[in-house]
């Protein structure tokens, strides 16, 4: 195939990066930690830590797991945190101690995150005590042997890190009550592990560094395997198509995306990590009041988001002033996850005088495949061009490439894509075809410059402010609803979150409400799952043989209430 | 009650040297389906039913045995441990209302794919079609089953997009 896109590339972005840039994560944020030494690395609250901070602490914790705790190479550890300081501290220390990360969406339920550690096989986990309670709840059926929680302030200075503990605990009531026999304090952890030689674990390329959940078609999630080397290819990838854009030591990122979704972990953490700049976690994006606080307090050069958070950030009051102010200092903004609307795109540009850079990637893919280029300075409402060292085909139902500029399966090929689905064979199969592309389920066109261009998704599912959600996995759930004989989900547009989820229940139980229905799936659904809307049908719709018919729901869903 | 056709019961032998039974369903065969749809993995239930199905209802299994052979045909492939028997396959088809079409559904056990089954169901369930004065056969898949597509299409099917729905196609061979 002709890569046509690399025609399109800007002035200095390479054709290829070296996938092998760094052996491993570890090494890259190793040479950070010596090169940036003093320079903030994180902050959260206003509360910085150094590049030398991030290495002491991390270390630290490496030490504890595999010594305090004796956990093996290859050994999977969950993190449950929102964005807070312990985030990076224990990712990195878990993959310097050779382990493989498992992110958890921290607003689970009990019976989404029992599934995800039983899967994955996780014997240790950090958790937020705020989230402990849920932990508790799951822990019996799972093989985790080993617990540390974690306080909001657990790394701020002493007296911070007293009054924002007190807060949360007390004044806010944030902490549900949860009981966990043998858990271990974090600062616990770490002073255990300070006392303890950290062992040099040898980690490569190959050795798995995440198994990163991604929902399935079939309701269950699936842990997509990233090596190191995938997630480093990644890393190279963005900083080479960022190459001109940002400097070394001298970038400040918001990231307010959570760390445990793939696109800010690797966008943010991992290609500022790289690049020496100082990430500045916001933990609670929905407070808004807080967040343009924040934005007002912090000199920040780049962000990143999804269109939900830039709208309302549009929306928010403040933040005009905050975007103001950030001219000529604000040099990048990169929306993902999910699409972009224009009149988004351009009342940021106008209100910041940068554009939206859109991006396109997949939990699969580490995650980034596409990008605008970041010198266009306009929003082009396409997905971008392949980066480098990646290959973007568009196929038909055979696998085969279609001419150009007609509409097929985008599939993808490239250092950053991922090996496989943990324990899931027959899913990794029909991931990829026989030549290797990884099929991504949306449908779309590449233009004669190379920009691929999306039209509409093959798989059925709903995307939620940037969060996969399946028709399937709701319809599980809500058929184990005494009162309900039947449940189909669909997905219908909506304006703050891009789509919605709606539910059609056929009632077993004639007295069941739709309220009933909502707080069953409270209890087994995270937020952005959740039906906006339940009607209640006789039947649904089905062909002769009992398919469902999805499309005449969508439609039926589509109409305005009433 | 329709006379059960028993002229459409054959025996096979698979190229690994297996053999299997094809037959059409019978009601009695309540039980072995409800096994059958219970050990199917979530992918293979899905693709089926394309939702979640969690176990099988009463009114399902009803559905899918109590058949008139006629506008309704189902064919079960089974396969002899010792004296018990096991449905690993089905392929039916239920006729639309206008008589001279009919849709078409087929499933295969999960540890039975790749072993030539689903060609000898779907073979035999066309010749029974083609019996009864259906002209065109049709059927709904998901657009992702790439497998499912690729067999229809080599037993001459066509494949068209579905209008408004891009997350299905429609199968359909005519006689």
């Amino acid at each position: 195939m002709k890569k046509i896109w690399l025609d399109s590339y800007p002035q200095g972005v390479p054709s290829e990066i070296d996938a092998r840039a760094y052996s491993s994560l570890n090494q890259l944020l190793e040479r950070s930690c010596v090169r940036f030494r003093d320079r903030t690395a994180i902050s959260n609250m206003g509360a910085p830590i150094t590049y030398g901070e991030l290495d002491g602490l991390s270390r630290d914790f490496a030490a504890y797991l595999q010594k305090a705790l004796g956990l093996q190479q290859r050994d999977r550890v969950a993190i449950m945190l929102p964005n807070l300081l312990q985030y990076p501290v224990a990712l990195f220390g878990a993959l310097r101690a050779g382990m493989t990360v498992v992110n958890v969406n921290p607003l689970y339920t009990a019976s989404e995150l029992e599934y995800q550690l039983a899967d994955s096989g996780v014997v240790a986990i950090i958790v937020l005590e705020n989230f402990a309670r849920t932990l508790e709840q799951a822990l019996a059926k799972t093989r985790v042997r080993h617990v540390v929680t974690t306080q909001v302030g657990d790394l701020f200075p002493p007296v911070r890190r007293a009054l924002v503990n007190f807060a949360v605990k007390h004044v806010k009531r944030l902490v549900p009550a949860w009981r966990i026999p043998g858990a271990t304090d974090f600062r616990e952890a770490l002073a255990l592990g300070a006392r303890q030689v950290l062992g040099g674990a040898s980690v490569g390329s190959g050795d798995i560094a995440f198994l990163q959940y991604t929902g399935g078609t079939t309701g269950r999630a699936k842990g997509a395997i990233l090596t190191h080397g995938n997630m480093v290819a990644n890393v190279e990838q963005v900083a080479a198509w960022a190459g001109g854009t940002l400097e070394e030591g001298a970038e400040t990122v918001i990231t307010a995306l959570p760390l445990y979704h793939v696109f800010a972990l690797t966008a943010n953490l991992l290609v500022f990590v790289k690049l020496g700049g100082h990430n500045a976690l916001i933990t609670n994006p929905r407070d808004i009041t807080g967040f343009v606080a924040e934005l007002r307090k912090t000199r920040f050069t780049a962000i990143t988001g999804v269109n939900t958070l830039f709208n309302a950030l549009l929306n928010a009051a403040g933040f005009e002033e905050v975007a103001a102010s950030s001219r000529g200092t604000l040099k990048l903004a990169v929306a993902g996850g999910m699409a972009v609307q224009r009149a988004v795109a351009e009342r940021w540009q106008k209100a910041t005088g940068v554009p939206l850079v859109e991006g396109y990637g997949l939990t699969e893919a580490s995650p980034n495949v596409c990008a605008n280029r970041f010198d266009l300075g306009k929003f082009t409402g396409k997905l971008g061009l392949p980066l480098p060292s990646t290959e973007v085909a568009i196929l038909d139902e055979d696998g085969r490439e279609v001419a150009l500029g007609e509409i097929g399966e985008i599939a993808v090929r490239g250092p950053q894509v991922m090996r496989g689905y943990w324990n899931a064979p027959e899913e990794t199969a029909n991931a990829f075809t026989a030549d290797g592309w990884l099929k991504t389920g949306d449908l779309g066109r590449m233009d004669e410059r190379g920009y691929v261009e999306f039209s509409e998704r093959k798989k059925d599912v709903i995307v939620v402010s940037g969060f996969k959600a399946y028709p399937a996995e709701i319809e599980d759930v809500v058929m184990l609803h005494p009162g309900v004989k039947d449940a189909g989900a669909v997905g219908v547009s909506d304006e703050r979150s891009g789509e919605a989820v709606a539910l059609f229940v056929v009632r077993k139980d004639p007295a069941l409400t739709a309220e009933a229905v909502l707080e069953h799936c409270a209890k087994h659904l995270t937020g952005y799952k959740l039906p906006r809307r339940i009607e209640f049908r006789e039947q649904l719709p089905k062909s002769a043989i009992g398919k469902i018919l999805r499309r005449q729901l969508r439609e039926e869903a589509a109409r305005p209430h009433g | 009650m329709a006379e059960y056709p028993a002229h459409l019961v054959r025996e096979h032998q698979l190229f690994d040297g297996r053999t299997v039974t094809l037959r059409p369903i019978r009601l009695e065969d309540a039980a072995l389906v409800r096994e059958f749809l219970n050990e199917l993995s979530g992918e293979s239930k899905y693709m089926r039913f394309q939702k979640w199905v969690h176990a099988p209802s009463d009114k399902l299994i009803h559905f899918l045995t109590d058949i008139d052979y006629d506008r309704h045909m189902a064919l079960v492939c089974t396969a002899r441990h010792g004296d018990r028997e096991e449905i690993v396959g089905e392929a039916r088809y239920v006729a639309n209302p206008d008589g001279r079409t009919c849709e078409l559904g087929i499933v295969i056990a999960d540890a039975w794919h790749k072993s030539g089954i689903a060609g000898l169901l779907m073979e035999a369930l066309i010749r029974a079609a083609r019996e009864r004065g259906v002209q065109s056969i049709e059927g709904l898949v998901l657009a992702h089953n790439t497998e499912m597509l690729r067999f229809v299409r080599a037993l001459g099917f066509d494949t068209q997009p579905v209008t408004d729905d891009r997350t299905t196609m429609r199968i359909v061979r005519k006689f």
